[in-house]
């Protein structure tokens, strides 16, 4: 029997800082460990503890896992303090994937907040990967300044030259700085007149990943224009411990966020009163 | 299911004998409760068979306080679990195995440490004697004298106990000391059904105020809302007693720390009724509110729960109310939801 609470040894290979607060590791598990994308893990800085993360890197990078975290909480204090060589432990994937059959010949609306695009860059490479497969992408990305934007030059130049036909960019910031050509406002203005881009809204589908207030709005707006509950899918970030189901931290009524989830269908959330909590 | 007799004597001589290979755990009496201790086979005569569920629960033996569950980056062994055999559970307890199976057992990710512990233990049951105010099991559906679940399980009647056997463990126990049993005697049957149809009728009516017309379930269920937790909330103090020492409550929390070699990953019980309990690193806390916490641990157990696996996770064992500091009975609570909610529509 295997034994679901030991995590994998696993090297720091390279550390990239993104934002002021923000880095993306590079990890190399003794095991390989393969994630379809909006799986999770839990990484553990030996002797402080775990924490869950979305990997950030393309699902069909086999050999090696990119995890971009935010300095929030102890954990990931601890690892922002870590240098290339250092020791953590993974432990996973856990949680349901994005149903990606799902999204076939459909048009694939993404919003992402801050740090929030860690796991939709994930999805965007598993998106990419099969391009053909799909109508169309239109990435919404908003941060707080331009000094805040995750993997900016992907973000801001190297995606949109993929594939300008299928996929296209609205990125925004809430203040601009004097070098910042872009669109100054928050990430819900990037909805607007999204029958520009999105051919028929009632097909569409739409991934939502940020901070839990971006998540919120983005979510009436989207119902606002016409979203269908079952096509608008949010990433519950609850307190996922032990990933397997059965340490109840991430209860959310009768889901368990790290076995039901951590990605939901708003119908099936949204008469939960303190889901965006 | 077969029925056997074993005198009070060749009791005491088959406990002697299987203690001879796995140790004895019982129940005895401390001051006011029951306690499950380590017993040996030379002090059998003040342990406590019938009357009530002890203060611990059987999670205690399967799901200890705290357990190593990895050192550094690998696994303690679990397949060293000694077998125990444990002694006078009772039924609410061997119901509650239904739920920690369902999820420990259970599901995509299996834990070893509870499966091998559960494979070692050898569950000797008895029937309640002597129910308690707080015992509510047939509320529940839950019968005060097991039915199932148990290898071996007791009914004591005069001068010895009804043997029912339930298992292949409890065969082979019977089988290995045939000598000690005998075919019960004319009457002796029909003494132990007396005697539980009495236990019933005893628990039936402990439970009088509280036989609603709807289940437990119907009555929690989308019951979220109601103004009625606040009330019912208000004498709580958030020790989270009532998660501790429940049956089916099974909440962990992993705690690493510095250890011989590198760090150590210890399972620690946890509660839902803590503050922190669903807080999120960044400090977000879907239940912030204490009345929040106590409604979810009763959604949990009688709406969440059964929704998942069609199981109430609540035995009516009745040990939240004997150990709530602020004297909350969950009963009392079931009944506040339902008269909210009946002046309501």
């Amino acid at each position: 029997m295997e034994n679901p609470y030991q995590p994998i040894k696993t090297k720091i290979q390279e550390v990239t800082r993104e934002t002021p607060n923000i880095k993306t590791f590079v990890l190399e598990p003794e095991e390989p460990l393969h994630f379809k994308a909006g799986q999770f893990i839990q990484l553990t800085v030996p002797e402080l503890g775990e924490a869950p993360f979305t990997p950030s890197s393309s699902p069909y990078e086999k050999e090696k896992i990119k995890v971009t975290i935010m300095e929030t909480g102890t954990v990931t204090s601890a690892l922002h303090s870590l240098t290339p060589g250092g020791v953590v432990g993974i432990r996973g994937p856990y949680g349901k994937e994005y149903s990606l059959s799902d999204f076939e010949d459909k048009e694939i609306l993404i919003v992402g907040g801050g740090v929030g695009l860690a796991p939709l860059r994930s999805l965007f490479f598993a998106l990419v990967h099969d391009i053909e497969k799909y109508k169309r992408v239109l990435f919404c990305y908003g941060a707080k300044t331009p000094s805040d934007i995750v993997y900016k030059n992907a973000v801001l130049q190297d995606w949109h030259k993929i594939n300008p036909e299928r996929i296209h960019f609205r990125i925004t910031v809430d203040e601009g700085d004097e070098n910042w050509k872009g669109k100054v406002g928050l990430v819900t203005y990037t909805l607007d007149n999204l029958n520009e881009e999105i051919e028929s809204i009632e097909e569409s589908v739409a991934v939502v990943c940020g901070p839990p207030i971006m998540m919120k709005f983005v979510t009436m707006k989207l119902l606002d224009i016409g979203y269908k509950w079952n096509n608008i899918f949010l990433s519950m970030e609850k307190n996922m411990s032990c990933g397997i189901g059965k340490c109840g931290h991430c209860q959310m009524g009768k889901f368990l966020v790290c076995r039901d989830g951590p990605v939901f269908t708003y119908d099936k959330i949204k008469d939960f009163p303190t889901i965006w909590d | 299911m077969e029925n056997l007799f074993i005198t009070q004597t060749d009791f005491s001589s088959l406990m002697r004998k299987l203690n001879e290979k796995s140790p004895l755990y019982a129940p005895r009496r401390k001051g006011d409760f029951l306690f499950y201790e380590r017993v040996r086979s030379d002090s059998l005569d003040d342990i406590a068979l019938g009357e009530i569920r002890p203060i611990q629960s059987l999670k205690s033996f399967l799901i200890p306080p705290q357990e190593t569950v990895s050192q550094y980056f690998a696994s303690p062994s679990f397949s060293n679990k000694e077998e125990k055999i444990i002694l006078g559970a009772k039924s609410c307890d061997l119901e509650s195995l239904k739920i920690l199976d369902s999820v420990y057992s259970d599901g995509d990710f299996k834990d070893p440490f509870y499966i091998e512990a559960r494979k070692n233990i050898i569950l000797i049951s008895s029937d309640c004697t002597v129910p308690a105010k707080t015992c509510f099991c047939v509320l529940l559906n839950v019968s005060p004298y097991p039915k199932e679940g148990f290898d071996l399980n007791l009914s004591p009647i005069k001068g010895g106990f009804i043997v029912e056997i339930w298992s292949d463990k409890g065969k082979s126990i019977v089988e290995g000391s045939k000598e000690l049993f005998r075919e019960p005697e004319e009457g002796q049957i029909e003494e132990r059904d007396k005697n539980r149809a009495n236990l019933v009728n005893r628990v039936k009516e402990i439970n009088r105020d509280f036989d609603f017309e709807e289940s437990f379930r119907e009555i929690i269920k989308d019951s979220l809302d109601s103004p009625a937790w606040e009330e019912v909330a208000e004498p709580c103090v958030d020790c989270a007693g009532c998660n501790h020492i429940c049956p089916t409550c099974r909440c962990f929390l992993l705690f690493d720390k510095k250890g011989k070699k590198g760090f150590e990953r210890i399972r620690l019980w946890d509660g839902c009724l803590y503050t922190g309990f669903a807080r999120v690193a960044a400090g977000a806390n879907p239940r912030s509110k204490l009345s929040q916490r106590f409604a979810n641990r009763l959604l949990c157990k009688f709406d969440f729960f059964p929704e998942n696996m069609g199981l109430d996770a609540c035995t009516g064992c009745g040990r939240c109310i004997s150990v709530c500091i602020g004297k909350i009975d969950m009963r009392e609570a079931v009944k506040k939801v339902r008269t909210k909610s009946l002046s309501d529509s």
